[in-house]
């Protein structure tokens, strides 16, 4: 008969066995979009200059589909350096609604657990463990960071074989990074709509459109995303004071 | 793009990441919000998504030089969405938009 000691060492070890066949389940869409985009992805930092090794770094830890994305175009378009970096570090400051939605759930977790949690989000990972965080008690950090990590090495490696690989890959990119749009679309739509969040999809897709029409295509998501919200509370608040569902 | 420009965008780009994607959640964990905090948190998932797509499907420059080509992203988004609604499977909404898409460029010609 093992003993209690032996039966504690196994017992989170058939946790974490649990916990990674669930969180692959969870990933495995989000991993599949990723080697569709991430190969497009590397091929073009490979025509800037990028090494496999520099590719797998750069996603491994700065970790920015859309980024990625924005570095080769703007370089080759010939932007002065500092204007790239601004222009990724203003598309990507839609990740502070990110981790703030997050904050709830982690309030009994350690600091290096929500660090490395914290730094490997992206906007498919955020969809796929908010929905579980949503719909399941049994979800915890542990789950999502592992998502996170599933997601982000797919991204790598499609990343590094992309610019391995070079001129030998002709995926038309344009159909390709539609497979992102439309896993946003179903993360949109399977998200529970109440007269609320109907007000709140309706502004922050309207303050894209009008960002993007004056030219604020940077920022477009960030703002169009802290619109919605404020949009959302003020309708929230004149629901509440009219007494209306 | 030499090595010192690498380094330079690295740094730069990972320090600003790591920040919007830290600070936020060590600013917060741990502490009692107040309801009005907590009801904008629940509004964020909806907002950021709805946002993202329209960032994807809503082009003034495509619409501008082809209307035509413009609109596809619109159209090909359709089927992704009853897809979407019936199965709630991404990997279905994946193959379904880009399916839908190829189409629509291969049938207007744009591919």
């Amino acid at each position: 008969m093992p003993s209690a000691d032996l039966l504690l060492y196994f017992l989170p070890m058939s946790n974490v066995r649990n916990a990674i066949g669930e969180s692959l389940k969870a990933a495995l869409p989000v991993m599949l979009g990723y080697v569709v985009i991430g190969l497009p992805c590397g091929l073009m930092e490979d025509a800037i200059g990028f090494t496999p090794l520099q590719c797998f770094l750069l996603s491994c830890t700065f970790y920015s589909g859309a980024g990625q994305f924005m570095i080769p175009n703007l370089w080759l378009a010939g932007t002065p350096l500092y204007s790239i970096i601004a222009s990724v570090s203003f598309v990507n400051s839609r990740q502070i609604l990110y981790s703030a939605a997050f904050s709830p759930f982690f309030r009994n977790v350690g600091r290096l657990l929500s660090f490395f949690f914290a730094a490997t989000v992206t906007d498919e990972s955020f969809g796929v463990n908010m929905e579980r965080f949503g719909a399941s008690k049994s979800w915890d950090a542990t789950h999502a960071l592992l998502v996170n990590l599933f997601s982000m090495f797919t991204w790598s490696i499609a990343n590094a074989l992309g610019c391995a690989l070079g001129a030998l890959i002709d995926l038309p990119l344009v159909i390709t990074s539609f497979a992102m749009t439309s896993i946003f679309i179903c993360l949109l739509v399977t998200q529970t709509i109440t007269r609320k969040t109907g007000v709140v999809i309706a502004v922050s897709a309207a303050g894209v459109a009008l960002c993007k029409l004056v030219g604020l295509s940077g920022p477009a998501i960030l703002l169009g995303a802290l619109t919605g919200v404020v949009a959302g509370l003020i309708y929230g608040r004149r629901e509440r004071a009219h007494g209306y569902h | 793009m030499g090595t010192t420009d690498f380094l330079i965008l690295y740094v730069c780009t990972l320090g600003s990441m790591l920040a919007c994607r830290c600070i936020p959640l060590f600013l917060l964990k741990g502490r009692e919000l107040s309801p009005t905090v907590s009801e904008a948190l629940g509004l964020i998932p909806a907002a950021a998504f709805a946002a993202l797509v329209a960032n994807d499907l809503f082009s003034p420059e495509a619409i501008a030089s082809d209307p035509v080509r413009g609109m596809l992203p619109f159209v090909a988004a359709l089927p992704v969405v009853v897809v979407a609604r019936k199965s709630g499977s991404l990997i279905w909404s994946a193959l379904v938009g880009m399916l839908a898409y190829a189409c629509l460029l291969f049938a207007t010609g744009s591919l």
